[in-house]
């Protein structure tokens, strides 16, 4: 066994109480950075397959159809040549779903609601069932026309069941009033914020609606594999899609309904594609993940304070125990540089066996929450849009908090251990005499 | 010593100290703790050092053992001017040219006896594996603690302490084993032990200097530097040597009933 390790694994032995202290609180430290940084993972996991499921995908393919100048229908007119040339052209495609979309109220016997409306095909939706929880009902039920799927909230809002009737009623682009009406086929689990505004039918609903044709669609969105890579793949399909030939709209970063107004002031008639990415179409997301985010490298940095502040003391203390130690090692030949290295490595033997028991309890202390589904409160289940706790801790997490903490903890023996080397040998030979 | 025999033994000294000055600066006070010390050692001598406590002697162990800085004068340790070396070369010629015996045994607490007479040579690093096993074995087996060697200090006795102390002083085969009184802290009967020991390393060519006022070691050394208030008032007689026998000896005898 090399000499250092082995002066500083007794030297740690040695110290047990001293030894413990400082450990558990590395390794309490290390527990929580996992913790957190698995719940933010969680969380952003949670939002995104949420929000890119039920809403807009990573990267949303639609546009504005206008019948004359002054108008903008937010329609994708002859969808399914251009989903084909998506589905080719998109790299680390997972899926590629069809939405038709509008806004419009729904009404039931006794109340009603506004409501973003979302018409899918429910065979062709692999993602859908994975995020939305049929309480009552099935999704299977949305095969049909005339149906809709609403969430709790919105069925008590609207005090209907599972068979009940409701009439969605909307403007048509062409400015007249329509209705159809719905069967309610589901109602699902509330998911945050997201359910209380969305109401998703049959497309053909939506088409009915709108008196729209069968080639036409609201919005092509297409799910990858990397979240993270939503910005290039936005833009690969943009070049794809305009070298085949269709018109595209300027890029800007703004979801589909804030453009309705400058669509209309704008000076041309027919298709125009509009290329857009979740964090386009949900600022508010971004932001809301950009903020925890700080707030975490906020809490980081106090944990680190903490440990630099807690290893540079107990450090101070083992030298000061050692002084004469040090004296002597250094009056028989020790160098400066071994001194350091002595303390040093203790301190890193103390880190990395800390944090890698932290990183572990982190883990199990994950699952158990994960097992136990806890149930968050309602305010938090609206950011969070999930009804419970989910911690998302990975190997990455794992080994990141491990080494940050580890290499803190040790760049922290650093200045006392630079200052033990500073002693002189016969200063130190006499401490304490 | 005057400076004719200084300038005569210079040649063969392996230790020479010319004119030098030690003071400590305690706030704005300078305490003067040598004078003007100027004395030459030549190798396979057995010389002690002694005088009473605050007489400098520790002081002048320490600026031959290069753990300190003499403020005036010159410090010559086999050859080589100890002013004039860096702090990475002061602690090399430490590591290979002297070896130190203290007089609390100043062993490293969490390695074991064997550990701690290795030690300097894994800080020489010139030694394989099983040559320096070897040789730490031979050493512990010479000085009698063969049997102990994977003992801690915690688990050893006084003078057991002290021979693990000097087979680590002896392991790195330096020119010199400084030695700050060695039997302070031991019994009689293992401070003779201990000595025995030493003055038999002598014999095999091994140079010892010691700091004491322990008389039973004034009795056997070949030379006595006797220093007061931080001067040398006699070196190197027989005669100085008697007197510092019997003045150690006479109040001891006084006080018996």
């Amino acid at each position: 066994m090399n000499t250092l390790l082995m002066i500083a694994t007794r030297n740690l032995a040695q110290h047990k109480r001293r030894t413990m202290l400082l450990g558990s609180a590395v390794a309490m430290v290390t527990t929580l950075l996992v913790i957190l940084l698995s719940l933010f993972s969680g969380m952003r996991t949670t939002m995104l397959r949420t929000a890119t499921t039920l809403m807009t995908g990573h990267v949303n393919v639609a546009g504005f159809y206008k019948i004359t100048t002054g108008t903008a229908a937010p329609l994708v007119t002859k969808y399914q040549g251009l989903t084909e040339l998506v589905k080719k052209s998109t790299p680390g495609l997972k899926a590629v779903v069809t939405r038709g979309r509008g806004w419009g109220k729904v009404v039931s016997e006794s109340s009603s609601i506004q409501a973003a409306l979302s018409g899918l095909n429910i065979d062709s939706e692999p993602l859908f069932r994975d995020v939305v929880e049929v309480s009552k009902g099935s999704l299977d039920g949305l095969r049909d026309p005339h149906t809709v799927l609403l969430f709790e909230q919105q069925a008590e809002r609207l005090q209907v069941k599972v068979g009940d009737n409701v009439t969605l009623s909307s403007s048509t682009f062409r400015g007249a009033n329509n209705t159809v009406d719905l069967r309610v086929v589901a109602i699902a689990k509330d998911l945050g914020f997201m359910s209380g505004f969305n109401v998703y039918v049959h497309a053909d609903s939506i088409r009915e609606l709108y008196e729209l044709d069968p080639n036409t669609t609201g919005a092509i969105q297409v799910m990858i594999k990397d979240a993270n890579e939503a910005e290039n793949v936005a833009n690969t399909l943009r070049k794809a899609i305009e070298d085949a030939g269709y018109r595209m709209m300027d890029r800007v970063p703004q979801p589909f309904w804030r453009k309705f107004e400058s669509v209309r002031r704008e000076d041309w008639t027919g298709q125009k594609i509009d290329i857009t990415t979740w964090s386009d179409e949900m600022a508010f997301m971004r932001y809301t993940l950009d903020t925890v985010q700080v707030l975490t490298i906020v809490v980081v940095s106090v944990l680190v304070v903490i440990i630099i502040v807690g290893v540079m003391n107990t450090l101070w203390m083992a030298i000061r125990e050692r002084t004469k130690e040090i004296g002597t090692l250094r009056a028989i030949g020790m160098q400066r540089g071994y001194v350091l290295r002595m303390f040093v490595t203790e301190m890193a033997v103390l880190a990395f066996s800390s944090t890698a028991i932290g990183a572990l309890l982190a883990a199990a202390l994950c699952w158990m929450v994960n097992a136990a589904h806890i149930v968050v409160p309602k305010a938090f289940q609206v950011f969070l849009m999930s009804q419970t706790l989910q911690l998302a801790p990975d190997f990455g997490i794992a080994i990141r908090s491990l080494l940050t903490i580890a290499i803190v903890t040790t760049l922290g023996a650093l200045f006392p251990a630079y200052r033990a080397t500073k002693l002189q040998p016969v200063t130190a030979m006499h401490a304490g005499n | 010593m005057n400076s004719e025999n200084l300038k005569t033994s210079a040649a063969s000294a392996i230790v020479q100290l010319s004119h030098v000055d030690k003071e400590y600066q305690l706030g704005k006070v300078t305490v003067p703790a040598l004078h003007d010390v100027s004395i030459s050692i030549q190798a396979g001598e057995f010389t002690v050092i002694a005088g009473p406590s605050g007489s400098g002697k520790t002081t002048l162990l320490n600026l031959i053992g290069c753990v300190d800085v003499a403020t005036r004068g010159q410090v010559i340790i086999d050859g080589r001017n100890t002013l004039e070396l860096k702090e990475k070369e002061l602690t090399r010629l430490r590591l290979d040219r002297l070896g130190f015996i203290f007089q609390s045994f100043n062993l490293v607490g969490v390695l074991d006896a064997f550990q701690n007479v290795e030690f300097p040579l894994l800080l020489q690093k010139t030694l394989g594996k099983k040559e320096r096993e070897a040789r730490v074995q031979a050493l512990m087996e010479s000085v009698g603690i063969a049997q102990y060697a994977h003992h801690r200090p915690g688990e050893l006795s006084g003078g057991q302490r002290q021979r693990v102390a000097i087979a680590r002083a002896l392991v790195t085969k330096p020119r010199i084993v400084l030695a700050d009184e060695p039997t302070a802290n031991l019994d009689s009967v293992t401070g003779t032990a201990i000595l025995d020991l030493m003055q038999e390393l002598n014999r095999q060519g091994t140079t010892f200097l010691f700091s004491t006022h322990d008389p039973r070691v004034v009795a056997r050394a070949g030379r006595v530097i006797r220093l007061f208030d931080g001067r040398i008032e006699q070196a190197g007689t027989e005669s100085a040597r008697a007197d510092e026998a019997s003045a150690h000896a006479a109040p001891q005898a006084g006080g018996q009933p």
